[in-house]
């Protein structure tokens, strides 16, 4: 028994370190100078530079604009991340709501209008979203950026049913009180729903900070740009035979991923729980 | 429908509430498909001052252009491979995970933590990882005697390409294969002990057909993440290259609307995908009806 | 938001009879690193020299991004005032009307001098319409030139190449000193285009499309199909290097010393001179003295600036303006000496020539050089519609014969089909 414990734990670590390595690298490698970088590739171990390199993709713009720094791409994929998660659960708890406690006509019409949003990711409809959202004049906005992300239902679906697992007795309580639907909602469901919330807004945080297709084609003013699409300039850097300051590229990299990390780590259960219901 | 025995009813106040969902729909959702739907059968000038009326020549140029039938190709085989060593290896972990008595949530933290990475910037790391001059994993590969040159060779782009995301979607079916595990009753574990002192027999036996729902299911989550998510990954890492053998439909829709300023095209691409998707859905519902119950 | 907030403050400054504001302009380029920098300097002066314009160059990424940003924002009725279009584009937008303004246009009508003639001979018709009037303000002109390491030419006791024929005992004497010969960095531009205007051969009908709309390519040819085997050939027997589709990772296997030499852009000159820390020299374009033995001039490639419309009289007033600026020649003789580009008009060209810059550099001169070659029936330019897509399938194709996954002769044949395709999709969009 203890032999194949060992074996599990082998194997285990095996998997973690798949996993870790490649960003521990690039961490590593970020400590290092430009010269050791380019001369012996990647590193391994830390190196003498401390964490120099990102005091300066943070506030270092490059360009003639002198907006796009690595703290004003962090500060917009924050917004992103924050609108999107919490527009997405305001959004589709009313929805719900309106599904789930109320004798609706066409309810039925409706339910299958927003279950369709489920089944075209924005990828497949990018280029007429693109068009459209253009039309409206929302190139370049915080809302351009976050409302079209939200008419996908997923969440709509998971607080519909969640309430469904909410006892009729509540509402019968709450009718006898004279309760109307705004009391019951405010009062009874939102505070019920708090860890589902939360489990959802960790997913949907992680969701919106990651977006890359969408910022890409809908910001043209670089400050507008978040982190996540910021990186490609590293790459165009490199594709033209130009060398990039590999530290600060790599300080770049990862800024993008510890902020969504960090929430994934710390509020490990709420995600565990966001994803399996999210996912459902 | 299994509703709620009590409801309100009211005249306005359940719109009020479903209004802006049913509005972001509407205007981020429905005028999008439709208007792919529309100008897939017409011929527009790049910078959208005319366009024409052209049936079914979009659909027509698509379904002869060599180029489009292989990114349909390999978007199929490359989904199957991601998705099989993807959930391969979450398996293989999750099972470990799920035996093992001690540091069980810390190995579930650190597996599943690359979850919070975005595809882009998985891309651009393996990119780093991979690259000729500074890539670590390049020098060790074509030290083995692999001449691994993902630039100009297919078969190394593509390889890389599955790699990157097969690492990125691991934590999540991690994640729903521990879960599937855990809901496991202890006294079937302890009979399947009892029975079959084999543990690989035992696995192959009781645990894995217990799982098959799982993951049917996670098939399914895993060959949309690949045709879709994986957007990032491939426009960090090859941009479709070396001679567009890692272009997605994704991707090419991309190309070809975006880049190649032929919306008309592009809008085309949109439907077939669209009704693709449709298409795996029914599946879905055919062989797992328990995700919609309304 | 932030424009209603920008357009309040402004209205509230001309209301407050603060009308001095200057008037501002955006220009999107493609220009990154040094180039960006030098591009970013020669704003700076213009925007210090008057008080009336303020231009802002912005950094749009490679050419292929810009050209689709400005698509793009057009649409969305937020186009800039300026913005460069590469070679490649130069159909897309000259062939749409109403999407810009012809430079010409603008510089008379805000009482600037113009004359076509003033602009050297390769650059003149380049960017222009079908009645030769300028559209397009030719701005980072340049063409491959061939770059090489002159310590590893001289180990191997070897000049650098004139025609492709030398080039094969060149390489291989490079070979047996250790050395691969020879990389390139953009196979459409180099190995379809110039291989063209160099060897003087058509490329498409109407006039290489100059003339009208053309609907057809004729790259599948019996002398390209020669030099791409070749090339082939040479790839097999290590004289060539191959490095995939992305110019930076072909110029660098230069810059690594891993090549011998390299074929880029004369624009690359100036980079080069910071990333490579070896001694290096430049020559023209190779060419088969088999195809034409009085191998002539080559395409001026690089890119234009393009006024864009929907702006104000004042806007193209600050774009005449610069525009203005940029032709000088002493703005040119700075953009050409910083950055390998080649001055466009004869004035810059002789005060570079006067201020002795190419006596203490000749290999500066390289490539203005080899565009005052003889002119020959063929090497005015091309104007083919869609045809960055095309491009997107000449890389295709190059990729596919450099593994030996298709032959010479399969892949120009798919590149035709594409090209041709792309000219009729193209000739139908335009009304």
């Amino acid at each position: 028994m203890k032999k194949i414990s060992l074996i599990d734990h082998i194997i285990l670590w095996a998997g973690v370190l798949f996993l870790l390595l490649p960003v521990w690298l690039l961490f590593a490698s970020s400590t290092h100078t430009v010269e050791t970088i380019v001369k012996d590739g990647l590193q391994l171990l830390p190196g003498s530079q401390g964490f120099g390199a990102y005091k300066i993709a943070l506030t270092e713009a490059s360009g003639f604009t002198d907006v796009a720094t690595g703290a004003r791409m962090l500060l917009n994929s924050a917004i992103m991340g924050l609108g999107f998660a919490i527009g997405k659960i305001i959004v589709s708890m009313c929805a719900a709501y309106a599904l789930v406690y109320f004798r609706i006509p066409f309810a039925q019409l409706l339910f299958w209008i927003i279950f369709s949003t489920l089944l075209l990711p924005l990828e497949v409809r990018i280029v007429p979203s693109y068009e459209v959202v253009s039309q409206l004049g929302m190139l370049n906005s915080y809302t351009g950026l976050i409302v079209p992300l939200i008419a996908s239902a997923t969440a709509t679906f998971y607080f519909q049913q969640f309430y469904k697992t909410i006892p009729d007795e509540l509402l019968e309580a709450a009718q006898l009180d004279n309760a109307g639907p705004f009391r019951f909602f405010i009062d009874i469901l939102v505070p019920l729903s708090r860890t589902m919330m939360a489990a959802m807004f960790i997913i949907m945080f992680v969701v919106g900070w990651n977006q890359y297709l969408w910022p890409l084609m809908m910001t043209t003013e670089e400050s507008y740009y978040t982190i996540v699409m910021g990186i490609k300039s590293i790459l165009s850097v490199m594709r033209e035979a130009r060398i990039p300051d590999y530290s600060v590229a790599f300080a770049m990299v990862i800024l993008s991923m510890l902020p969504p990390v960090a929430v994934v780590v710390i509020f490990q259960r709420w995600f565990i729980q966001g994803l399996v219901d999210s996912e459902k | 429908m299994a509703n709620k025995r009590v409801q309100f009813s009211h005249p306005i106040i359940p719109y009020l509430f479903i209004a802006p969902q049913m509005l972001i729909i509407a205007i981020f959702f429905i005028w999008p498909a439709l208007q792919a739907a529309y100008l897939s059968f017409m011929l527009e000038d790049p910078w959208g001052m005319s366009r024409e009326f052209v049936g079914l020549e979009n659909y027509q140029y698509l379904f002869n252009s060599a180029e489009y039938l292989y990114s349909f190709g390999f978007s199929i085989v490359f989904s199957a491979l991601v998705a099989f060593l993807s959930l391969g290896t979450a398996l293989i972990l999750a099972v470990k995970a799920n035996a093992v008595l001690h540091m069980q949530s810390t190995y579930r933290v650190l597996i599943t933590w690359v979850y919070a990475i975005a595809p882009a910037v998985a891309g651009i790391t393996a990119y780093f990882i991979f690259n000729r001059h500074i890539g670590v994993m390049y020098d060790f590969l074509n030290s083995l005697g692999w001449q691994f040159n993902p630039e100009a060779d297919a078969v190394d782009a593509s390889a890389l390409l599955i790699l990157v995301s097969v690492w990125k979607q691991i934590p999540v079916n991690f994640v729903f294969f521990l879960a599937g595990l855990q809901g496991i009753p202890k006294a079937v574990r302890e009979a399947a002990a009892l029975d079959c002192a084999n543990e690989r027999r035992r696995f192959w036996t009781i645990t894995f057909p217990l799982l098959a729902p799982t993951g049917f299911f996670l098939l399914v989550i895993n060959i949309t993440y690949a045709f879709f998510d994986t957007f990032g990954i491939i426009d960090t890492l090859t941009q479709g290259t070396p001679g567009g053998r890692t272009t997605t439909l994704v991707y090419k829709v991309y190309q070809d609307g975006f880049l190649g300023a032929d919306l008309g095209l592009s809008s085309a691409q949109s439907v077939v995908l669209m009704l693709l998707v449709l298409s795996l859905t029914f599946v879905q519902f055919r062989f797992i009806e328990r995700k919609i119950h309304y | 938001m932030n424009k209603t907030l920008k357009a309040l403050t402004l209205s509230a400054g001309l209301l407050s009879g603060l009308a001095s504001a200057a008037t501002e302009i955006e220009w999107w380029h493609a220009m990154g690193g040094s180039l960006g920098d030098t591009v970013n300097a020669m704003a700076t002066e213009f925007n210090a020299s008057q008080s009336d314009y303020k231009i802002t160059p912005i950094y749009k990424g490679g050419y292929e991004e810009t050209i689709t940003a400005g698509i793009s924002a057009f649409r969305a009725g937020e186009a800039p005032a300026i913005i460069q279009i590469f070679d490649a584009g130069a159909a897309t937008i000259i062939n749409a009307k109403g999407a810009a303004l012809s430079v010409e246009d603008i510089l008379v009508d805000n009482g600037y001098e113009f004359d076509i003639n003033s602009y050297v001979p390769g650059v003149r018709y380049f960017y222009a319409d079908a009645n030769d009037k300028m559209i397009g303000m030719p701005f980072n002109s340049s063409t491959p030139v061939l770059y090489y390491n002159k310590a590893m030419l001289a180990d191997a006791g070897v000049k650098p190449p004139k025609t492709w024929e030398e080039f094969e005992t060149t390489a291989e004497k490079l070979k047996q000193k250790g050395y691969v010969a020879l990389a390139q960095s953009h196979t459409p531009w180099i190995f379809f285009e110039n291989f063209h205007s160099r060897h003087d051969l058509q490329m498409a009908d109407k006039d290489n499309g100059f003339s009208g709309l053309p609907n057809k390519v004729m790259y599948n040819n019996k002398h390209l199909k020669m030099h791409l085997e070749h090339v082939k050939a040479w790839k097999d027997a290590g004289y060539y290097g191959y490095y995939g589709r992305v110019w930076g990772d072909n110029e660098n296997a230069f810059v690594k010393k891993e090549v011998a030499m390299w074929i880029g852009s004369s624009g690359s000159f100036g980079g080069l001179k910071t990333s490579a820390d070896f001694d290096f020299g430049t020559s023209y374009l190779p060419y088969w003295e088999s195809i034409n033995k009085d191998a002539g001039t080559t395409f001026i490639g690089g890119a234009a600036l393009f006024a864009m419309a929907g702006h104000t009289d004042k806007e193209y007033e600050a774009v005449a303006a610069f525009f203005n600026y940029l032709t000088k020649p002493e703005t040119q003789y700075f953009w050409h000496r910083e950055t390998g580009y080649v001055p466009i008009t004869n004035a810059a060209y002789n005060l570079a020539k006067d201020d002795g810059y190419y006596a203490a550099n000749p290999d500066a001169e390289v490539g203005i050089k080899q565009l005052s070659l003889d002119e020959g029936e063929w090497t005015k330019g091309y104007r083919l519609g869609f045809y960055v897509q095309t491009r997107e399938s000449i890389y295709r194709e190059m990729d596919r014969i450099m593994s030996g996954e298709t032959t010479v002769e399969a892949a120009l044949k798919a590149i035709e089909t594409d090209a041709n395709r792309n000219l009729e999709r193209f000739a139908r969009t335009v009304k």
